[in-house]
């Protein structure tokens, strides 16, 4: 049994992001300019610290031991970018008022709540990690939703913003409760809430109905976070109705923490249940037309767009469905028959969280980058895909990016995109899913229309005659978010070496084969095998 | 420990819990039911009155409270729901060994929970919701 003082040692990166949360919810409600403006550096020096943690840390805990250095550093990396995102996303109105000499209202301004909740929601992602239980995993599911929800609502005054929130909470609370039930049976089925001992029980071979069940159930339930079939209804509703740096946000947290909590509730099972291997045969048909079917809805909705938002919130879909891809193939074979990472496709599916997060990002700064005046003579962002046409003209550097980052998002060797969805492809063929590979060939070609249409507009289209003039947003910080993501995409393809390796040893699932009879009586006493690496 | 199929599983251990349902759908249905049938029925003025606890209403209930009110209740309930994790604390903490490693983890997780409730209620503070003006 690992003691709690074991358990709080690996938790520091946890506790370093809870304590810069409090810092910057003081701070946020500030009166003076210079408090309220250090909110965005506290987080980002606590999320610099608590990677740094991460790093340091490799005590082996739970079903998926190595996950947590990686999965953590990863997201404080792409929690950085992001914050740099979501610079001036709140109280721009107030604070220019206040420049024109108004006076501060603590009640109407948000930057405090809004960086604090940005903080808990990558709190509850980290925590997400270190799961080895269904009730920290709920708990932990839920800290990292909740707060995005108010992120939603608060990212705008105008009222698709709230509309946006609305609409996400409900479609959120009816995914929760269906993950909650489906632990409920969990429980009921194998009479533990640890995810060990269920490991120790199914490698035994007492996968019954009501376990399985509930395996299914939670699966589907967490399939809201991710956003796949048949939980993707909300996306291009709250993604549009949500400003863009918050997109970004909900397209890498949510998302990240859904496929955490899938890699950790599958490793349960493991992959040699089925008859020919793989999965058992119910959780794999599930997820198997999970992923057909959320790859080529997603695609299939993205080119009828005409929102780069929405048509973003639709590819943010069928990415999913490629990840599923991953966690259908499993890790494969461990010690001298193994592929190494071409063949695990859990490591793919934490690479290729990774290349999304950073790819991702860069579209979705381009449109934040961006302004136009609107009907009624207000800013509004400029997200049509119109209105990027000839933006090479007037914003070279955002329409580079766009086009960087767009073809890496397309697959396009040699970005990192490519690198990314090419071990998901080995993965599902060394598992022998021909037929789902096949159709994540196509998907990956219908993908290439609206990506491409995407940079076609920036790139080669004449601004129409008639069009509203865009306006870069006066925020620094996001142009550097687009720029840092364009050149991580270019960088990694050089440097993706050490992160494919240590996603590789991230993706190592506890070894059941090995145990002896005697030691199942009692999982506890159960340790994971050695790695290679 | 070990889980049961679904043949195996004995549906007769949950009739008390079908029982237990079915008495109190019983019992609230009978009561409106018999109430309708076997009480009188007066109607009046002073009868269909809210009920103020014996004052006269002085407008309807449906009206606009400040904010503040609600403000308050939350805060309020931040420190109640502390006092419900303290309890239980508190009367579990005697029963470790005393100068074990295990009692400062307890101890410091407690004073990390109180710590969370402080912070609360500075930014509580902060965002001025204790000015009455």
């Amino acid at each position: 049994m690992i003691s709690i003082a074991d358990k709080i040692a690996t938790m520091w990166p946890e506790i370093t992001l809870f304590i810069g949360t409090c810092i910057v919810m003081v701070l946020g409600l500030s009166s003076k300019l210079v408090m309220r403006k250090a909110c965005s550096p506290v987080a980002g020096l606590s999320l610099i610290i608590a990677g740094l943690l991460a790093l340091q840390n490799d005590d082996a805990v739970g079903v998926m031991p190595y996950l947590m250095p990686y999965a953590k550093a990863l997201i404080a990396g792409v929690g950085l970018l992001l914050l740099m995102l979501l610079a001036g996303t709140v109280d721009r109105d107030q604070e220019m008022r206040i420049a024109g000499g108004a006076a501060f209202n603590p009640l109407s301004s948000t930057r405090a709540e809004f960086y604090a909740f940005f903080l808990f929601s990558l709190t509850g992602l980290m925590l997400c990690t270190g799961a080895e239980d269904l009730i920290w995993l709920f708990l932990a599911l839920e800290l990292t939703s909740l707060p995005t929800y108010i992120m939603v609502t608060i990212s705008t005054s105008r009222s698709r913003g709230q509309e946006a929130g609305i609409k996400y909470f409900f479609l959120g609370a009816l995914g929760a409760a269906i993950f909650l039930y489906g632990f409920a049976l969990l429980y009921g089925g194998t009479g533990t809430t640890n995810l060990v001992e269920m490991q120790t029980q199914f490698a035994q071979g007492q996968i019954n109905t009501i376990a399985m069940l509930g395996l299914i159930l939670s699966v589907i339930g967490v399939s809201f976070k991710i956003a796949a079939v048949p939980m993707h209804f909300y996306t291009a509703d709250v993604y549009q109705g949500a400003a863009a740096p918050v997109s970004a946000f909900l397209a890498f947290v949510p998302k990240a923490a859904g496929f955490f909590a899938i890699m950790l509730l599958v490793s349960t099972v493991g992959w040699n249940q089925g008859v020919a291997g793989g999965l058992p045969e119910p959780l794999h048909a599930t997820l198997w037309m999970m992923a057909v079917a959320t790859m080529t809805l997603g695609n299939v909705l993205a080119l009828l767009q005409h929102s780069v938002k929405r048509m973003l919130a639709y590819s943010s879909i069928a990415h999913s469905g490629y990840m599923l891809v991953g966690v259908i193939a499993g890790p494969g074979e461990t010690g001298s028959g193994s592929l190494g990472f071409v063949g695990n496709g859990l490591a793919a599916v934490l690479f290729y969280l990774f290349s999304y997060g950073v790819m991702n990002l860069g579209v979705f700064a381009v449109v934040a980058c961006l302004e136009k005046t609107g009907d009624s003579g207000e800013r509004v962002e400029a997200e049509q895909v119109g209105d990027l046409q000839g933006l090479i003209r007037t914003k070279p550097l955002l329409a580079v990016v766009l086009t960087i980052c767009a073809f890496s998002l397309l697959g396009l060797p040699p970005m990192l995109g490519f690198f990314g969805k090419l071990p998901l492809f080995t993965s599902g063929i060394r598992a022998g899913e021909i037929p789902l590979v096949v159709i994540l060939g196509l998907n990956s070609a219908i993908a290439a229309f609206y990506y491409l249409r995407l940079v076609k507009a920036a790139i080669i289209d004449e601004p129409a005659p008639n069009a509203e003039p865009l306006v870069s947003t006066p925020f620094g910080a996001r142009t550097l978010a687009a720029g840092l993501s364009a050149a991580g995409v270019v960088v990694f393809i050089v440097l993706a070496g050490p992160v494919m390796r240590s996603s590789e040893r991230a993706a190592v699932v506890r070894d059941v084969s090995a145990l002896e009879v005697h030691d199942l009586a009692d999982g506890q006493n159960a340790v994971p095998v050695a790695v290679n690496d | 420990m070990n889980g049961l199929t679904l043949s195996e599983t004995d549906f007769l251990d949950y009739a008390p819990i079908g029982i237990i349902i079915l008495m109190a759908v019983t019992f609230a249905l009978a009561n409106v039911v018999l109430t309708l049938m076997l009480g009188p029925s007066r109607k009046g003025k002073t009868k269909g009155m809210t009920y103020e606890s014996g004052m006269k209403p002085i407008g309807t209930a449906r009206k606009r409270f400040n904010i503040r009110f609600y403000l308050i209740a939350m805060v309020f309930l931040v420190f109640d729901v502390e006092v419900i994790f303290l309890y239980p604390w508190a009367s579990t903490f005697p029963n470790i060994e005393p100068r074990s490693p295990e009692g400062l983890i307890w101890l410091g997780r407690i004073f990390f929970f109180m710590f969370t409730t402080v912070v609360a209620y500075i930014y509580g503070f902060r965002k001025g919701i204790f000015r009455f003006d």
